[in-house]
């Protein structure tokens, strides 16, 4: 039986070929790998692929991915401020969720640093019961 | 108290409070089906770690993959969408045990479901748990008295011991079951009924009939019904043993009935399909004789530097069609120390419990049989056997030599010795005697028909007049001047 191959394994293999290629020899690796997902009946993994691609390439270039939730909108010192914590290239999304009602919630890849008010507040409940 | 020194108390309970920063580990939903559920991120997550889904319902992780993790999922997963945040707890799925339990009823994690209010334990058990080694095992030697003449003669069942019950639907498997928890009364003995997958109206009337006899002051009763998810019969029957492992590490005997086992196995099924694991043999999953095998071996009787508990299983399979060999059936015999051979046959010719006497079989509870019964025992086992080879040749009664003719009259009266009512335990003693008094011919005088009748004016007439002697048989003395006043009491009675 012919293993399946994920689409991490294919983002992988593109970052692994294209890495520090230019110009003409990018296009040319980028066609042969679109050949090759025509061959594994993968083009329609297509974005999938683009998407495990990203993750990848931030991985390997040291690139951190927050997302940053808080109550109301942070100002650009704050925000600086969390992401310097975090080192020197990090790239951040943020949202906005009232229910939170303080604080911030920092997400990144698959772990959640909850400092918000409304889990301190749920802990305090918990607490005193 | 003043108001002031609560004011001043919580004020110091929240200044005390420290603020901490919660990290947590979570990974994304990414398909939800039937009671499973297929999670990306997760990637420290371990082997049957709980998880916590949004809206307090929790899940068990049960498959890791390279890139997803498969739980099933405990409670309601209709709420449960994709793009769901599941974060992991760090906990193993634990049930509460504690004497709280007795007499209550309560779901397969432990929660009560009977109205009576909230179950407060101090502690929890781990629904799995590997079973105790050999060097804290010692073997079995009390028995069980399931009040079941026809049972404790000839199948006897001893403390710690697994035997299985099997037979098709409507053949009274639950009523051995149930009659067993009803004569534990004053043995000393704690008792769960795990019904996996079971009509609530079933388990409404049995725990009715438990209390109305009594026994729910000893019994703890796990529901996992017909209605609840395919993961709440997979566990009930773990959890259930979780909570017989607390009593038994008291130094208690417990009795667990699995009914049945069967309805475990088809939930299992169902999990482990919707989680594509490959389908073996009727596409139960490779590793439904684990699922058994772990569960019956939790059955122990301790030793004594361990306490001397013991967990005795009744596991209850039901057939189809009579058919052994199916893959379930054959599993949990090899499992079990023995099986109970229900039959349709018998039950309708009116023999019940429908006892297939011939391929019942107890591996190990001859060795806890109190003395007195395994002498009257062997007797009625040799007569019995030697009236099924017999029994062909009953319609041909004129033609036939008169030693034959006496084997099959005994035969005769036996079967119709050890047919027992529902709801009707005997004592131990009280088997002893009747059994005694048919096997050597003292009943002879009485028409096949009459014997029942026989049977419960013997049993008034010597709990009246020989109250010494039935002392003595419940404690086991057997020897002749006992055997002696046996006879006298017999032939007082015929007379």
């Amino acid at each position: 039986m012919k293993k399946k191959i994920s689409n991490k394994q294919f983002a992988e293999a593109l970052f692994a070929v294209t890495d520090g290629l230019k110009g003409e020899k990018l296009n040319e690796a980028l066609h042969q790998f679109v050949l090759l997902l025509v061959k594994y009946h993968k083009l329609k993994q297509g974005a999938l692929i683009i998407a495990e691609f990203e993750k990848y390439a931030k991985k390997k270039s040291g690139i951190i991915e927050l997302e940053i939730t808080s109550a109301r909108k942070l100002s650009d010192t704050t925000l600086n401020h969390i992401k310097k914590i975090f080192g020197e290239q990090v790239e951040s999304i943020e949202k906005i969720d009232g229910e939170i009602l303080g604080g911030v919630k920092i997400k990144m890849e698959d772990k959640i640093l909850d400092a918000s008010l409304k889990t301190q507040l749920l802990n305090l409940k918990q607490n005193l019961i | 108290m003043s108001t002031n020194t609560i004011v001043n108390e919580l004020k110091k309970h929240i200044a005390e409070f420290e603020k901490t920063v919660q990290v947590e580990e979570i990974g994304t939903v990414i398909e939800v089906g039937d009671g499973i559920a297929r999670m990306s991120g997760l990637t420290k997550c371990q082997y049957q770690e709980m998880l916590e889904f949004p809206g307090e319902v929790f899940g068990v992780a049960l498959n890791l993959e390279e890139e997803t993790v498969g739980a099933m999922i405990l409670g309601d997963f209709k709420k449960i969408k994709e793009g769901d945040t599941v974060k992991r707890t760090g906990r193993i799925l634990s049930v509460p045990v504690g004497p709280e339990m007795v007499g209550r009823v309560v779901n397969a994690l432990g929660q009560a479901i009977d109205g009576k209010g909230e179950i407060k334990t101090k502690q929890f058990y781990p629904v799995e748990k590997i079973a105790p080694g050999v060097m804290t095992r010692q073997g079995v030697h009390q028995p069980v008295q399931t009040g079941i003449k026809a049972i404790d003669a000839m199948i006897p069942i001893g403390r710690g011991q697994r035997e299985l019950i099997i037979g098709d639907r409507q053949t009274g498997k639950t009523a051995i079951a149930i009659d067993t928890i009803i004569n534990q009364k004053g043995q000393n003995m704690k008792c769960i009924y795990v019904a996996v997958g079971q009509k609530e109206s079933k388990v409404a009337r049995i725990v009715a009939k438990l209390q109305e006899t009594g026994a729910m002051e000893y019994t703890t009763i796990v529901v996992a019904g017909a209605s609840d998810p395919a993961s709440m019969s997979f566990i009930a029957p773990y959890s259930g043993v979780a909570m017989a492992e607390y009593f038994a590490d008291q130094g208690e005997d417990v009795l667990v009935v699995y009914d049945d086992l069967t309805k475990q196995a088809w939930a299992y099924r169902e999990i482990s399909l919707l989680l594509r694991r490959p389908p073996g043999r009727e596409a139960y999953p490779g590793d439904v004789f684990y699922l058994h095998s772990r569960l019956l071996e939790r059955a122990c009787k301790l030793n004594k530097e361990n306490g001397g508990g013991s967990i005795t299983a009744l596991p209850i399979i039901e057939t189809q069609a009579g058919d052994v060999t199916a893959y379930i059936p054959t599993n949990v015999i090899s499992i079990t120390d023995g099986q109970i051979f229900l039959e349709t046959d018998q039950f309708y010719k009116g023999i019940r419990p429908a006892l297939n006497v011939g391929i019942s079989v107890s591996r190990v509870g001859g060795s806890a049989q109190i003395k007195p019964m395994k002498k009257v025992a062997g007797k009625l086992k040799l007569a019995m056997a030697q009236f099924r080879e017999l029994e062909a040749f009953a319609q041909f009664a004129s033609d036939l030599d008169p030693e034959t003719k006496a084997q099959i009259d005994l035969g005769t009266r036996m079967t119709e010795l050890l047919k027992q009512p529902q709801y009707s335990p005997m004592p131990v003693e009280n088997q002893i005697a009747v059994i005694y008094a048919v096997s050597n011919g003292y009943f002879n005088k009485f028409a096949v028909k009459e014997i029942a009748d026989a049977e419960k004016k013997f049993i008034e007439f010597i709990t009246k007049t020989k109250h010494s002697l039935l002392d003595k048989l419940a404690k086991g003395d057997w020897d002749e001047t006992v055997e002696g006043e046996l006879k006298e009491a017999c032939s007082e009675f015929v007379k």
